[in-house]
């Protein structure tokens, strides 16, 4: 009987469909490893996740950060970046997870290297040449005045001297 | 000093021009996938219909086709018959998964009850999936080879040409 009563009950776990595993979203710590900073909450988690997000691109708007854009692309991504913060994430290691997932697209302040490099060194360039421009303009020697002609060179101007009692 | 002034003047406007007529052919709204040749990202999802979750990682050993779409996204209804055609034509050989974000599971239902399907369709929770993949805008299609690495990602919605010749690359790497 109790043979019976233990085969009924394992059968009848057996015909429940098993739905016991777990929903497992990507997580960042399978891509930047475990947080490396101390967890934060309260005031300073706000305002950590405005900083961060504010470094964030929105992928669906134009050029406006996770920060500003209200599209719920951005507001899922915000919520992502404040629970990293929570756990403990590092400015660095949220950025790098991000950029994992959408190249440095994602980062509103591009990084010094390969062709970003000229975003950061062009306007340097431009503002040293435009300084350079304004300076070689100021410096400029003052138009020399025509040199005295000696009556030598122009008997017409000697006569005129003559004429008027001037001399050069 | 004026030569100097000029001939840097005119390799800094050559230089700004070259960078700025580059980007001028692309598309804003274009994001170059970090994650081609890479593993992707594991994730484990309720399906709608069944509520049974799917594992990404029960597949490999099969190249996948990733499909991130929505019921208020109005190209996913153009291309949503040429995943289910190509899933029944490729069953057994490809395996095709939806991934459904931004959007309520009841109104998922309705879509897949008026417009068939052939492959399990699964929700995202708060986009986090989908975050992961760097999906900027849906419809977004990745696919995978049969060791889990992102081969390809096509954006927007797919045509059988598209859909084939990606999931010949996946077959083959």
């Amino acid at each position: 009987m109790k043979r019976l009563i233990l085969l009924l009950v394992a059968q009848t776990l057996l015909s429940v469909p098993v739905f016991s595993q777990e929903v497992k979203v990507p997580d960042a710590e399978q891509f930047v490893g475990k947080p490396q900073g101390q967890p934060v909450s309260g005031a300073l988690l706000d305002q950590r996740t405005n900083e961060i997000g504010g470094l964030l691109r929105c992928p669906v708007c134009q050029g406006m950060s996770i920060a500003d854009s209200p599209s719920e692309m951005a507001v899922n991504m915000k919520h992502q970046v404040r629970e990293l913060i929570a756990r403990g994430y590092t400015q660095e290691q949220i950025l790098r997870y991000f950029e994992r997932s959408y190249g440095q697209f994602v980062l509103l302040k591009p990084k010094f290297q390969g062709v970003n490099t000229l975003v950061w060194i062009l306007p340097i360039l431009a503002l040293i040449l435009g300084a350079a421009v304004i300076f070689s303009f100021m410096n400029r020697h003052p138009v020399d005045e025509p040199p005295a002609t000696t009556a030598d060179e122009d008997p017409y101007l000697a006569e005129v001297r003559k004429l008027t009692g001037k001399q050069s | 000093m004026n030569r100097v002034v000029l001939i840097a003047g005119i390799l800094i406007t050559v230089a700004l021009v070259v960078i700025l007529s580059a980007g001028l052919g692309k598309d804003p709204q274009h994001i170059e996938s970090p994650l081609i040749g890479k593993q992707a990202p594991d994730f484990a999802l309720k399906a709608v219909g069944t509520g049974e979750t799917i594992d990404l990682t029960q597949f490999r050993g099969k190249p996948l086709v990733v499909n991130f779409w929505a019921t208020w996204c109005r190209p996913c209804y153009e291309e949503h018959p040429v995943l289910v055609s190509n899933a029944q034509m490729m069953q057994g050989q490809v395996q095709f998964l939806g991934v459904v974000f931004q959007d309520k599971e009841e109104k998922i239902q309705q879509f897949l009850n008026e417009r068939g399907t052939a492959y399990p369709t699964l929700v995202d929770q708060a986009g986090k999936t989908a975050i992961a993949y760097g999906v900027g805008g849906v419809p977004e299609t990745f696919f995978l080879n049969k060791d889990g690495k992102v081969v390809a990602k096509f954006e927007g919605p797919i045509d059988p040409e598209s859909l084939q010749q990606n999931v010949r690359k996946a077959m083959a790497q």
